[in-house]
């Protein structure tokens, strides 16, 4: 057959491909590109920015985990300003599609990245990292509370017009109730899930693995939580673009992500296995494609068959 | 900016070392650029997920010829991860990224180098002393161990340091073999009888290699510390193996390092 049409669309964003990259998982777009150029993704999602660089959680930070891993980085990034200066040229200059993932503990920090973000040609949206305290209401993490969430989307909107994403937590009380809090604030499309919290112990120091004690678990062990959850949303904001990530591996665990309604997909924890997992992923993607005679990968959002009985 | 690859590659040769460590050769097709001494490489079977992540592991030697490379590494056994290898059948595909991160300043050569070796620490010396075998560089290593039975092989270590016109100095805890003591001690001593070193390169766990640096301190030597931490990807995007440096801040170990001088390391917090 044909060469499968494997473009990708989120809301206005168009995307070469379906298959971004998570992030925290590929640094700002330009440090794994000896095994995986960023213009060849459908996108990068880049590391968490704050309005100034921040020196993240003390050590130890990661733990492995069956068929996982877990991380309390602390949100370690280099500043928005040194981002704009000592990376996106380059990145611009590939012609990366450059998503920011912004983060902040007020509304204010948020609306302070993607303000100077706005002087720069070259990025093509932004993503917006709910897991984080919101230090005015007492630490309680913006994406846990859908009037908190909407409000904080709704400001974030007034200061763009490029595509917004909001990640939203599984950790979250309701989680149909946060992405229609998203949709509410003006968000274009959802991304889910963030990292699942979680503890590893170590039987014999008998302490927590993590210096934080808790931290986000992510990797295969969360897809199909990752996946369930994807698909609730979209049955119940079948209009929204949802952008699914959890333990992606392979090209066919990015058509499950697809048929349970996405329209694109994240891929983090493979690459720190295998830094050129995502180009692995995208042409076992193609080959699913051609033995099935998918024609457009569009296609799959959402055509699961439905259930018999 | 320097290209890493993942590369396919097959075990081909396994050896015991000691009660605890073990070597192990892989064949690949070739590794390119070529490996320094200190460099490391993150090593995971080719199929399944157990361990979740590779595992980093310097780089003890590197055999290169027409288009073939064979590559060894010494492993400690302290969990399934590390004991992995040494189950795993001869013949079973791996993938090895590398070589990883900052070697030793070989180039160029220093007049005289004391290598200075704590347990597992041992591989990135021993390469440094064969490579440097065709320098005008002279190599004593001195080699520590918990006990006799622990010392990874010492004639081995020997002949490659004699290679260099140097020495051998073996040193254990329990003194039963070598000198008794603390490997930075017996260095500390030779330099006390006048011994000198244009460079002390060491690799061992973090409070003798805060130990070498002092001793570095003290007699005017400049100290290279080969790092070890946790990583999950090796490539420097996890952000997982920090170590505090002097003066604030900290650095990735496998793209700072693992390889940094002795002195920028914040060796109060990271002990």
């Amino acid at each position: 057959m044909l060469t499968p049409d494997l473009s990708a669309r989120v809301g206005s964003l168009e995307l070469i491909n379906p298959i971004l990259a998570a992030s925290g998982t590929f640094g700002y777009g330009l440090d794994l590109a000896d095994f995986c150029p960023p213009e060849n993704l459908g996108g990068v999602v880049t590391k968490g920015l704050s309005p100034r660089p921040r020196a993240g959680a003390p050590m130890p930070r990661i733990a492995e985990t069956p068929s996982g891993m877990l991380n309390a980085i602390g949100l370690e990034n280099i500043g928005v300003d040194v981002f704009c200066r000592d990376q996106l040229p380059a990145l611009r200059e590939r012609r990366a599609v450059v998503i920011v993932n912004v983060f902040g503990e007020s509304a204010a920090d948020y609306l302070t990245v993607i303000e100077r973000c706005e002087a720069e040609i070259g990025i093509a949206g932004y993503e917006l990292n709910v897991s984080c305290p919101n230090v005015s209401s007492g630490g309680i993490e913006f994406g846990h509370d859908p009037r908190t969430l909407e409000s904080l989307t709704s400001r974030c909107r007034a200061a763009t017009a490029r595509p917004l994403w909001v990640k939203l937590s599984p950790n979250a009380p309701d989680l149909v109730a946060t992405a229609r809090a998203a949709t509410a604030g003006g968000a274009d499309a959802v991304s889910l899930v963030n990292t699942i919290r979680a503890m590893a112990v170590d039987p014999f120091r008998r302490r927590p693995e993590l210096a934080r004690t808790f931290g986000g678990l992510s990797g295969p062990a969360i897809l199909p939580i990752a996946l369930r959850m994807v698909h609730e949303v979209h049955l119940a904001l079948p209009e929204l673009p949802v952008v699914g990530l959890g333990g992606i591996e392979s090209g066919l665990d990015v058509v499950r992500f697809l048929l349970a309604g996405a329209s694109a997909v994240q891929v983090g924890t493979a690459t720190f296995r295998r830094p050129g997992a995502m180009l692995e992923i995208l042409a076992e993607l193609e080959t699913y494609c051609r033995d099935q005679g998918v024609a457009r990968v569009a296609s799959l959002t959402g055509a699961m068959e439905a259930q018999d009985g | 900016m320097v290209t890493r690859s993942d590369h396919s590659a097959t075990l081909a040769v396994r050896r015991r070392l000691t009660p605890t460590c073990y070597s192990v050769h892989f064949s690949l097709r070739v590794i390119a650029p070529p490996p320094t001494p200190g460099q490391f490489v993150m090593l995971r079977p080719e199929h399944g997920d157990r361990p979740f992540w590779g595992r980093a592991y310097s780089i003890a030697g590197v055999d290169a010829d027409a288009g073939e490379s064979t590559i060894e590494l010494m492993i400690k056994t302290v969990g399934p991860g590390t004991a992995l290898w040494q189950q795993l059948p001869l013949g079973t595909r791996a993938r090895i990224i590398g070589p990883l991160g900052v070697g030793f300043p070989c180039e160029p050569a220093p007049a005289s180098v004391a290598l200075v070796s704590g347990g597992i620490g041992l591989p990135p010396l021993l390469f440094a002393a064969n490579q440097l075998a065709g320098t005008t560089a002279r190599c004593d290593l001195y080699l520590g161990a918990a006990s006799a039975a622990e010392l990874i092989e010492p004639e081995r270590c020997r002949a490659a340091t004699a290679a260099t016109g140097g020495e051998l100095v073996l040193v254990t805890d329990d003194g039963s073999a070598g000198e008794a003591g603390l490997v930075t001690q017996a260095l500390d001593r030779n330099l006390a009888d006048g011994g000198r070193y244009a460079a002390i390169w060491a690799c061992g766990p973090m409070p003798m290699l805060r130990a070498a640096t002092r001793v570095g301190e003290r007699w005017g030597i400049p100290v290279s510390v080969a790092l070890e931490e946790r990583m999950a990807c090796g490539v420097g995007v996890c952000l997982g193996c920090i170590v505090p440096t002097a003066g604030g801040g900290h650095l990735r170990v496998c793209s700072e390092g693992p390889v940094v001088d002795g002195l920028l390391i914040d060796w109060g917090a990271a002990c």
